[in-house]
């Protein structure tokens, strides 16, 4: 198998007017693997792709895919569903479908017979010759989403993939992700939905200010963001102990991060020996939505 | 990835040129749109034949009518016996007379002054409308015609006197009969579908970069094509649409000749030779003027796309390009204000700077070209202004759109995109 990253970002700097919004960032997306591109608002996530696919060109570095900077002639089976989306909401749901399977590289009669197949799928198969204003939004992301996937693409790049999704519709799309990623293309996400990320995601990387905040596996950043956990159901009187430290504390619940030496079963006994009645003891690691609200928490209030 | 395919420089740009026209031509409202205008135009046709057939009818009417009228003559010029036949009768009193016509009680009095070179005639009549106060003109008028000629006795005198005389003018170049207006008529024929391509594709010529911003569809597009290939695709669609829209155009134009009834440009007040004959534009073609006038054309049909481009590029919606759009039309056709200067003199400074002014260069030298007064080096200095402008504002527009299309719901600052490149490191 060609060892060559799927996408390869070296020294990437972005500039608009004084504000820099990336400064020399790289990071590498494996081929067949899912890979989390996260941060707050602003963070520059978005930038990051579109400089990648060519929309905006970089102030610095550069940004490769298969090892050549993108170039719709040649990647024709990237895939990529925009934050931003839409569709040419005059034309009908096949034609459109159709044309944007041409731009891909399939032939006519290809991509309308794979249209109509995913229409059939996703029970759109009455509305092919329906114009696209005339659907429902939850109908229209179904049609957004096929024009995406089509193909069969060897990389996916989704931004914010469930934003504005129904419930239907964001299983529909995971499940397709997930089939893509068994089929082994490589998949990046860029999203605020950390279950998500744990759910899909080998790798992750955080963006902050501008640069890599935190860049590794998904156990490797929960890791370095509050490591091991655990999560216990009590009666009585949680006593203090070096080997944790509690991060929440309700009336019959808690969650304790571990120090690193210590140990779950040393824990356990320390609390049983205290007196403190355990009705469950759960081991893990901590959330990605803790680790997003330890590395972004200040932002984020601000934001808010 | 095992199924990547290679293409070439202008990578699917057919499918876009396929998909833009096909969805242009199943558009219902284009064919209205296409449709209604040769409609429009058959019966403005008939309309104008109609109404000058009853303008012409009514001005040989005039002075025509009978009407009975009083007139005092203080130039002794009318004959008593000629104004009896037209329906007058001397007036023993003028004021009484006058004051009759004003009472109601009479129709007409004509007062001839001593002098009807120096001063005027006066006509007092009865209000019957507009349309019946040149009958009591041509009445006064006839009278005092009529009497002068029997006075000259000689009908040819009488009749120069009057301007009856016909001039046939026959002018020569190089030895052969030179072709008259019927030259002008196939290189002016590019200003019309110039024109026609203006009003009955501006708006598409806006919508080739609005559109994909108002759907949302930008990001979709510009990760799948170049911005390069989608805008020169649009345009080549463009162009293929106007092909068609300019066949269903000119094919009742072409027909409208043998369509019309026989005598009909007569009975519309025309003379019978007012449409040149095909043996006269056969003899009238000029095929460096038709050249010239036919990349004229194109060279104009592709500045003003560009430009338009561009302003779809900088503006986030339809509706705030449509007022930009307006400011462009007139700056187009400023030089049909000019059309009298740009004909009379056309090494004018006015011409000259109207013909090598971008956007004022396609119409005057398309203007000067179907008149015969734009000389070679004059056509070639427009013509590179022309395509320069073009090449230029295409390029234009395809950078704004890259950068600006993303920007959905404002318009584009230009110094920032322009000055963006300078920002690279």
């Amino acid at each position: 198998m060609d060892d060559t990253p799927a996408l390869d970002v070296r020294g990437f700097t972005m500039q608009f007017g004084a504000h820099r919004v990336l400064d020399d960032l790289s990071f590498q997306v494996r081929r067949g693997e899912t890979f989390g591109l996260l941060g707050s608002n602003g963070s520059g996530k978005t930038t990051t792709i579109r400089a990648l696919l060519g929309v905006h060109p970089p102030t610095a570095g550069e940004l490769l895919v298969e090892g050549r900077p993108y170039d719709p002639a040649v990647h024709t089976r990237l895939a990529y569903l925009p934050e931003e989306r839409g569709l040419y909401k005059k034309e009908k749901v096949l034609d459109v479908m159709t044309y944007f399977g041409q731009l891909k590289g399939l032939s006519h009669g290809e991509a309308a017979a794979w249209s109509l197949e995913f229409l059939r799928r996703v029970d759109l198969a009455d509305h092919a010759r329906h114009r696209i204003d005339r659907l429902s939004g939850g109908q229209q992301q179904k049609v957004q989403l096929g024009v995406t996937v089509m193909g069969n693409p060897a990389i996916l790049i989704l931004d914010e993939p469930t934003k504005g999704f129904d419930p239907v519709n964001r299983r529909l799309l995971l499940d397709i992700v997930e089939e893509h990623k068994r089929a082994g293309a490589t998949v990046v996400m860029v999203t605020h939905q950390m279950e998500e990320v744990e759910r899909l995601c080998d790798r992750v990387l955080l963006l902050k200010d501008g640069r890599a905040e935190a860049y590794g596996t998904v156990g490797e950043v929960q890791d370095a963001y509050g490591g091991r956990m655990i999560r216990l159901t009590f009666a009585g009187t949680l006593p203090a102990s070096p080997d944790f430290h509690v991060e929440t504390l309700e009336t019959n619940y808690a969650e304790l991060s571990l120090a690193p030496d210590a140990d779950a079963q040393r824990v356990l006994r320390h609390l049983l020996d205290a007196g403190t009645t355990v009705r469950s003891f759960e081991t893990g690691r901590t959330s990605m939505e803790e680790v997003f609200l330890r590395i972004y928490g200040a932002d984020a209030t601000k934001e808010a | 990835m095992a199924e990547t395919r290679r293409r070439g420089g202008l990578h699917n740009l057919g499918t876009v040129v396929s998909f833009e026209v096909r969805r242009t031509l199943k558009r219902r409202s284009f064919w209205i749109m296409t449709l209604s205008v040769p409609l429009l135009l058959v019966l403005l046709v008939t309309l104008i034949t109609f109404s000058n057939s009853r303008a012409f009818e009514s001005d040989s009417d005039v002075g025509r009518v009978p009407v009975t009228f009083t007139y005092a003559d203080a130039s002794g010029l009318v004959d008593p016996a000629v104004a009896a036949a037209f329906g007058g009768t001397p007036a023993a009193d003028a004021a009484a007379a006058r004051a009759a016509v004003v009472a109601g009680r009479a129709d007409l009095f004509v007062a001839y002054p001593d002098d009807p070179t120096r001063e005027p005639i006066e006509v007092v009549g009865r209000d019957v409308g507009l349309l019946g106060g040149p009958n009591y003109v041509g009445v006064a008028l006839r009278t005092l015609e009529e009497s002068v000629r029997a006075q000259v006795g000689d009908p040819r005198v009488a009749g120069i006197l009057t301007g009856a005389g016909e001039v046939d003018l026959v002018t020569y170049r190089d030895g052969a009969v030179a072709p008259g207006w019927a030259s002008v008529v196939l290189p002016g024929l590019f200003i019309v579908l110039f024109y026609l391509a203006i009003v009955m594709l501006g708006n598409q010529m806006l919508q080739i970069t609005v559109e994909e911003k108002e759907n949302r569809v930008t990001e979709m597009i510009l990760t799948t094509i170049h911005p390069t290939t989608l805008i020169v695709g649009k345009v080549a669609a463009l162009l293929v649409v106007g092909v068609v829209q300019a066949l269903v155009l000119t094919g009742p134009a072409l027909l409208l000749p043998s369509l019309l009834p026989a005598g009909a440009l007569q009975g519309a007040g025309l003379p019978d030779d007012v449409l040149p004959t095909g043996a006269d534009l056969a003899a009238a073609i000029d095929p460096v003027r038709i050249a010239v006038g036919a990349a004229l054309f194109v060279g104009a049909f592709l500045l003003f796309t560009g430009l338009l481009v561009s302003i779809g590029a900088v503006m986030p919606t339809a509706k705030e390009a449509g007022s930009a759009f307006g400011a462009v039309i007139i700056v187009l056709f400023l030089p049909f204000y000019a059309f009298g200067l740009i004909l009379t003199e056309p090494r004018g400074l006015a011409s000259q700077v109207l013909t090598f002014f971008p956007l004022t260069a396609p119409i005057t030298a398309m203007l000067r070209n179907a008149a015969g007064s734009l000389a070679p080096w004059e056509a070639g200095v427009a013509l590179a202004i022309i395509y320069g402008g073009a090449a230029l504002f295409l390029a234009l527009g395809v950078r704004l759109f890259r950068t600006g299309s993303i920007s959905y719901d404002q318009r584009l600052d230009l110094r920032k995109v322009l000055g963006r490149r300078g920002a690279r490191a």
